[in-house]
């Protein structure tokens, strides 16, 4: 046996030595793709990397983030309604049973860009030490544009859920803490507002052609996100500020004809931020074409535009052929003009985050709560005036009554922004104002859009505020053993 | 590369060395000539041609000539102490001491004449890939079975052929087309989602049957992609299972789900002979599942829409009921009786023939093959051919130096059916497709047109969920080309003589695949815009792997009573892959079948895809079996291994093996039983091997370019997270055997007992918390175990000289369980509130592929049947009163049942039905898996049968879920034609609802015994006598014939019990989709050697 040991020895002792040897052989990159390791080098690869967090919202992911901003800002409004094509899960969000299983509530997406803009943060500073023909000035702005995304998703997501997981920094390996809690509305609504401070000084105001200026973040985006949050945040001095800043810029106007300017030929004079598709398809036409997934509610042709009986030349440019067409199909983004319907080939539509309307009904939506409400009144006249509203929807509250005044801008934001994401986000924001002070505003709205036999149900459980958050979807309590699900659906 | 050169740096070495060895010995002395004659001892004649050479001491061959045509030969020989040899075909061949002659004459005897009959009694070897071990003296599970046993089965690839033969050892097809993959589970699945397969090694070196991880499946899985077709059947001569860890071992990483040794014939010295085979099959599809017609569809359909709502069907919308003379083209089209499963269906043939020649001297054997098979499969558009050739060659140089050189090319083309949705093929198309469909198009005017009939859409849907059965089999294409090449290299070199030997392997293996699909429009109906139509697409991934192996194996000789032999193995492997794919669509015709037509590209599902991936691993091994007193034996190995696929941190993993055999028989105090007893051996091994991830890369944060831009620019993102820690996947298995052997043989039996455990088992794609940013990582999750026993027994109970009968028997159970499984893996799936699902749990310590689901109690006959009764049967009443009717998920649901729905048992008596009333229904694991089967042989006959069978296990018949749900527009099977339609009738299929309904959940329903005994194959063979296959010039003839799956004894309802495991999700065991049963098949074969 001793023998045998000794020959035993002398082999291991040779495995070691040739283990050695063979460490260089292991090693092996993947051909095709580039390791990180490799990456951060030049400003090319920083620009590229920008970029990618751009492209990650239009791609990538079912759905995308673009697919979502529509489904989480319409669904539960009262503006558009699932069609019979659309998925159970779909339909079951249009009826407010929402439960935590539902996929429409992943918010995979989001996380995804902010892991992008995290990588962009944390990584591209060490390039400008390797790369010595980086700019400072060029950095800054990459930082700021992808500060300035990374806002917005976190933006959609604690409009959307409340209390949501405030990530920070970049995810790099599996040796990184991923289990994080969810932090207050109120502490993301601040990291927000700083990072957008800090966003505006770093975006440049210009890329130097139109497709970017209106494509990537500018100061201007920044400004618009920034009037939003406030908005949100009932910062209305701040409000009024954002949006005076771009209106001052006097870059920016309302522009004629109003359909086939904004969103048929795109990136227009009006536009702040819109997110471009390009050869990438719209997911719209997933939702609206060829089947349609969903389609304009019945009540808003009539309602919300009304018609002229007596002049039926007389319409309001945003209603039949503009938003949306008498048969009750969306019409936005999908027509070329008031009867073509857009072919399913690129380059598509783009998607508007921002425009200059946006603003301004932000800047009344401010003016009003600061006690301003002629000033209000007199920016909704400018909307309604270029889009030849009809008088049948004119209002003409008094100049003080702030909640008259506060129903009639809403009412124009649904018919000026109707099906670009932006109904219930708006809708519950002038809910909760002053602690819910005008709770009936949603109440009203889900009353008239619930199905009949619904109705009570419905109503009663958006009279619980927590209901107007979503459930955290159950995979993610699943992966993530210290999030909380939101307290509505314990 | 470095690896590359030291190999090659070796083998310069070594072959300088050998060459100083024999310069050393060529310059002993001078040269100086012998002459001689060369007779027939007979006739006393010269002989010419004779070869006369002379051998040194190594038996290497220094000079030879050849004798003239009187015998005579003159050689100039170099060293006197040297040998001469005589040698010529048909004559005994003569070595002669020189002895400083000068002269040399021999006379030689022929060859035969003095041969009477030799009885060899050769102690069997068990090949485990590195070195020859005999039999009785294995330390580990190992079961062997000699391709001999095989022939006569039709089986295009081994596993086929090896199908219940060896205990513990579990293969089942994957479908009954031709080229189709098995699923092969050695001991059970060690891990979940990674792959289960073994490891092949073939002649000594592994072969790979691993796809590349980026590999497009496109209409096959993963499990379906047929890589052993690449071997021939008839060119196998043994194949060996290594079970254990302590024989997995040897082979390291990916040899943790068990190791198929497989040997190729290889020639023998002698005369050439010339062996043809052939084989001719017929195969038929069994009765399918009766399905009705399209009058009794139509009877159906509106029912189960009325049923609803109470709303008739509007036949002047859905037209496909409408059955209007005055509306020609849906009168026509849509009154047919089609039986869409026999449009699909043929029967199916086979024909093989294999050519083999093999031969050989003293220096040199070759073996050389040539096959053809060419099968139609019983599924229309369905067929294989294959070609394959081999060259086995053997040569020694001298008694030190041996080398073998083998090549084997394989040709494959494969057409299977173009299968738009994954797992669902064209014949579960064809069962449901509408009965009252035909499959050609009438027009207007009621003419029956040559075109398919393909709508867009009707009441039934559109593409994918349906469309033309026959169209797609037909026009559809998914064929598979492929062209594997395997050279493999092979030097021996004697260091010392019997003492120190070495073995140099190199294996080059290239293999290419080309995969060429395409969906006419012809199938699919869909407007010509769609990028569905006329899509083709192009796959081609070539595989190149390299194996080395180097071996010194040290064999001391330490007296009488003991043995001793230690290996040192050093292994690499370098494996590459590059595969490319093009799609493109709309091309102006079906006829237009390939991507090399221009056709549209741009759209995210078209365009081009490339990928490469390249892994890398090293292996060195210690191993050595030391044996005393022929009693005692024990084998010690430990392994280390390296893979590219880890980082630093995890790169190497050590892995151990022990083994142990103690021969009882042997013991002196057994001796009076020797009679009888020829072995009884206890043995244990315990040992360990890892397992590597699949992925190459994931040690690496990757970033990777968005396939579309944006303003014009590619955008970059983070592919991946680096993953640091992901460590090997370690198989630990100890082994307890016994090995009983009695009257010489007549009796053995194999026992053994298994616990084999898997820990840091590998998950891929384990979802992860989204906040990451990512979806999903690979994770090394929990143990899992599967513990087991396998008993072998083979018997010679009668042996004479003109009858043989001889029977096999094998049987193994295997129990699986999660131990330990980490917090983020999903621990339930299914949603019992839905029709056809089960609740499937993962939870430690208890064996996967149990699920749960309701108890089915018949269907309500009527109204009062729907009351809700409590514990001592009484009906619950309401506050006022009134009785409660039965119902269903309350609050959230809260479905009332109606008469003619499905009763499930109210367990808890509360008059509702949800999730409280789920009870356990049964579990997806065999408790008995096993085969028998007798081989007589009487006189020139041989009669050879095999059953195999599995017990104890229970299948969701997810077949009858689809076909007796009756919840859509499918067509059913017979069976619904006993459902409840009148108020009143008792029967125990429920009412025929299109639309919300609860009638099919998961419940006992649909689950079965799936227990069966099944007649695999019956031979007949027949060799002819020699004095008939001589008057043909023949030394060999026999004919044979063979039945398969000729008889199934099973309780089970469904179309095949044998469920396949396909894939190895731990949720997906035990749904039974299969609509298509094995084939019976007949087989005609004829074997003749020249």
């Amino acid at each position: 046996m001793k023998f045998f040991k000794s020959i035993n020895k002398i082999i291991l002792s040779g495995l070691l030595l040739g283990t050695c040897a063979c460490d260089s052989w292991l090693y092996l990159e993947p051909q095709d793709a580039i390791v990180k390791q490799e990456f951060w080098q030049t400003k090319e690869q920083v620009e590229s990397a920008v970029v990618g967090a751009y492209s990650s919202l239009i791609g990538g992911t079912n759905p995308t983030v673009g697919e979502q901003m529509f489904i989480w800002g319409e669904l539960r409004a009262d503006m558009v309604s699932p069609t019979p094509f659309a998925s159970s899960s779909e339909i079951e969000i249009a009826n407010a049973n929402i439960l935590d299983t539902n996929p429409v509530v992943n918010w995979r997406a989001f996380y995804r860009t902010i892991n992008f803009c995290n990588t962009v943060l944390q990584f591209a500073p060490q390039t400008m030490e390797v790369d010595k023909t980086f700019e400072e000035a060029k950095l800054t702005n990459f930082l700021g544009e992808a500060r300035s995304l990374r806002s917005l998703m976190f933006f959609y997501l604690v409009r959307s859920f409340g209390d949501v997981p405030l990530k920070l920094d970049a995810t790099v390996s599996d040796d990184q803490d991923l289990q994080i809690p969810k932090s207050p509305q109120e502490a993301v609504l601040k990291q927000i507002r700083r990072d957008l401070i800090q966003a505006e000084t770093e975006t440049p105001i210009t890329y130097g052609n139109t497709a970017s200026d209106k494509g990537r973040v500018t100061k201007y985006t920044v400004n618009a996100l920034q009037a939003d949050v406030y908005l949100w945040s009932e910062l209305y001095d701040s409000c009024v500020i954002a949006c005076d800043k771009i209106i001052n810029s006097n870059k920016f106007g309302l522009v004629q004809p109003w359909y086939r300017t904004l969103f048929v030929t795109g990136n227009s004079n009006e536009s702040i931020f819109e997110l471009q598709y390009g050869t990438q398809r719209h997911p719209f036409f997933l939702m609206l074409n060829p089947v349609q997934r969903f389609g304009a509610a019945p009540t808003v042709l009539e309602e919300v535009y009304t018609l002229d009986l007596m002049n039926p030349l007389n319409v309001d440019v945003r209603a039949d052929g503009g938003a949306l067409r008498s048969d009750g199909s969306i019409w936005k983004y999908m027509g070329v003009d008031r009867d073509t319907r857009r072919a399913n080939v690129a380059p598509y539509p783009n998607w508007i985050v921002y425009r200059f309307a946006d603003v301004l009904l932000m800047k009344a939506e401010a003016l009003n709560q600061l006690g301003r409400g002629a000033e209000a009144l007199a920016i909704v006249e400018q909307i309604r005036r270029r889009a030849n509203a009809l008088t049948a929807t004119a209002k003409d509250p008094d100049s003080s009554d702030s909640d008259a005044i506060a129903d009639y801008i809403l009412e124009e934001r649904a018919r000026e922004l109707a099906f670009e994401g932006k109904r219930w986000y708006d809708v519950l924001r002038n809910a909760k104002r002053n602690n819910y002070a005008r709770q009936n505003i949603l109440l009203e709205m889900v009353a008239k859009s619930a199905p009949v036999e619904r109705q009570q149900t419905i109503v009663n459980k958006y009279r619980d505020q927590r209901s107007h958050y979503f459930p955290i979807y159950t995979f993610e309590l699943q992966t993530n053993k210290n999030l909380v699900q939101n307290p509505f659906y314990q | 590369m470095k690896q590359k050169f030291t190999c090659i740096l070796y083998f310069i070495l070594l072959t300088f060395f050998s060459a100083i060895l024999g310069s050393q010995a060529q310059t002993a002395g001078e040269k100086f000539l012998i002459r001689g004659k060369v007779i027939d001892r007979q006739d006393k004649g010269g002989i010419p041609g004779v070869s006369v050479y002379e051998i040194d001491a190594d038996r290497r061959t220094i000079a030879g000539v050849t004798t003239d045509l009187e015998g005579n030969y003159a050689l100039r020989v170099s060293n006197p102490q040297n040998r001469i040899v005589f040698s010529f075909i048909g004559f005994k061949t003569i070595t002669e001491p020189i002895n400083n002659r000068s002269q040399i004459n021999i006379s030689l005897a022929t060859e035969g004449s003095e041969l009477t009959e030799v009885v060899i009694q050769a102690k069997r070897p068990v090949d485990n890939g590195l070195i020859n071990v005999e039999k009785r003296n294995m330390t580990s599970a190992v079961s062997s079975i000699d391709a001999r046993e095989l022939e006569e089965v039709q089986a295009t690839s081994i596993d086929q052929a090896l199908q219940g033969r060896m205990a513990g050892v579990d293969i089942v097809a994957n479908s009954g087309d031709p080229g189709a993959g098995m699923s092969i589970r050695i001991r059970g699945t060690s891990s979940i989602n990674q792959s289960s397969d073994p490891l092949i090694v073939v002649d000594g070196m592994p072969y790979d049957i691993s796809v590349p991880e980026d590999f497009n499946f496109s209409t096959a899985d993963e499990q379906g992609y047929a890589q052993l077709l690449s071997i021939a059947p008839s060119d196998i001569k043994d194949i060996t299972v290594l079970k254990d860890a302590a024989s997995t071992a040897m082979w390291g990483s990916r040899a943790s789900n068990g190791v198929l040794v497989i040997n190729t014939k290889r020639g023998t010295k002698g005369k050439p002979t010339l062996n043809y085979t052939f084989k001719g099959v017929g195969m038929k599809q069994p009765d399918a599942i009766p399905m009705l017609s399209g009058d009794q569809y139509s009877v159906l359909i509106p029912e189960a829409f009325m049923n609803r709502t109470g709303v008739p069907l509007n036949t002047q919308t859905v037209k496909e009921f409408l059955y209007d003379p005055s509306d020609p083209y849906y009168y026509y089209n849509y009154s047919n009786n089609t039986d869409w499963i026999d449009q699909i269906t043929r029967i199916g043939s086979q024909q093989d023939h294999n050519i083999s020649l093999q031969g050989g001297g003293d220096k040199a054997t070759y073996f050389a093959s040539l096959g053809y098979n060419n099968t139609k499969g019983t599924t229309v558009g369905t067929d294989l051919d294959r070609i394959n050739a081999r060259i086995n060659l053997n040569y020694t140089v001298s008694d030190r130096i041996r080398f073998r050189t083998d090549l084997a090319y394989t040709h494959t083309t494969n057409n299977l059916n173009y299968i738009p949705v994954k797992d669902v093929p064209i014949r579960n198309i064809a069962y449901i497709k509408m009965p009252n469909m035909g499959p050609f198009e009438y027009d207007e005017l009621g003419n029956l047109s040559p075109n398919y009939f393909s709508p867009l859409r009707n009441v039934q849907g559109s593409y994918p969920g349906t469309y033309n059965p026959l169209a797609m089999a037909l026009e559809g294409k998914s064929l598979a080309t492929s062209d594997r090449i395997r050279p493999t290299f092979t030097l021996n070199y004697d260091i010392f003589k019997n003492k120190l030997l070495t073995t140099f392997d190199v294996a080059f293996d290239i293999n290419n695949n080309k995969t060429n699909l395409f969906l006419p429009q012809t199938a699919t109906g869909l407007p010509i815009a769609d990028d569905d139509v006329n899509r083709a697409k192009d796959t081609d991934t070539d595989i190149f792997n390299v194996d080395t192996k180097t071996n010194l194996i040290y064999t001391p000789t330490l007296g009488e009573n003991q043995t001793l032999s230690v290996v040192a193995s050093f292994q690499t492997n370098d494996y590459r892959s590059v595969n490319y794919e093009a799609t493109t669509a709309n091309s102006a015709s079906s006829l237009f079948q390939d991507p090399s037509v221009a056709a549209r590209i741009q759209d995210a599902s078209l365009g081009i895809k490339s990928g490469t991936g390249q892994n890398r691993r090293i292996g060195l091994l210690v191993n050595a079996q030391y044996s005393l007193l022929d009693r005692y034996i024990f084998n010690v190995g430990v392994r280390r291994d390296g893979n590219s696929k880890f980082s630093e941190n995890n790169r190497y993993g050590n892995f151990p093996a022990i083994g142990a055999r103690w021969r009882i028989s042997g013991e002196p105090f057994m001796q009076r039983f020797s009679n009888f007893l020829t072995d009884l051996s206890l043995r244990y091994s315990y040992g360990a091997s890892g397992n590597p991830p699949k992925g190459s890369y994931a040690h690496f944060a990757q970033y990777g370019n968005f396939d579309y831009n944006y303003l014009g620019v590619s955008g970059i993102y983070p592919l991946d997270m680096e993953l640091k820690n992901l460590k090997w996947e370690t198989v630990i298995q100890s082994n307890f055997g016994a090995n009983l052997s009695l009257y010489d043989g007549r009796v053995e039996i194999d026992a053994e007992i298994y616990q084999k455990r898997t820990k840091d088992m590998f998950y891929p794609e384990l979802q992860i918390s989204s906040v990451s940013g990512f979806n999903n990582v690979d994770m090394n999750v929990g143990i899992m175990d599967n513990n087991g026993w396998e008993i072998t027994l083979n018997t010679t109970p009668y042996r004479t000289q003109d009858l043989t009968f001889r029977f096999d028997f094998n049987m193994a159970r295997n129990i699986n369980v999660i131990r330990e499984i980490s917090e983020f893996y999903p621990r339930a799936r299914g949603n019992i509130n839905a029709n056809g699902q089960y609740k499937i749990f993962i939870q430690e310590n208890n064996p996967f592929g149990s699920f749960y689901g309701f108890r089915y109690k018949g269907v309500y006959k009527d109204a009062e049947s729907t009351v809700a009764q409590d514990a001592s049967g009484n009906a619950i009443l309401d506050p006022n009163g009134n009785p409660i009717q039965m119902r269903f998920n309350y609050p959230s649901i809260d479905y009332l049942f109606q008469p003619g729905d499905a009763i499930y048992e109210d367990i808890n008596n509360d008059g509702n039905i949800d999730y409280k009333d789920v009870v356990y229904l049964g579990n997806a694991n065999p408790r008995l898996t096993g085969g028998f089967g007798p081989r007589v042989t009487w006189r020139n006959f041989q009669f050879n049968a095999f059953f195999n069978f599995r017990y104890g296990y229970d299948i969701i018949n997810a077949t009858k879920i689809s076909t007796e749900s009756m919840s859509n527009y499918n067509n059913q099977s017979t069976a619904v034609l006993r459902r409840w339609r009148r108020i009143g009738d008792e029967t125990d299929i429920p009412r025929a609802v299109i639309g919300p309904n609860y009638n099919s959940l998961g419940s006992d329903r649909f689950v079965e015994d799936g227990s069966f005994l099944r007649l695999k194959y019956v031979t007949v063979r027949y060799n002819f006598p020699k004095i008939i296959s001589q008057r043909f010039k023949l030394a060999d003839l026999s004919v044979y014939s063979t039945v398969e799956n000729l008889l199934t004894f099973t309780n089970y309802t469904g179309q095949d019990p044998e469920v396949s495991y396909r894939g190895s999700d731990p949720f997906r065991v035990g749904y039974d989709n299969s609509m298509a049963p094995p084939v019976k098949t007949v087989t005609v074969g004829l074997n003749v050697r020249f």
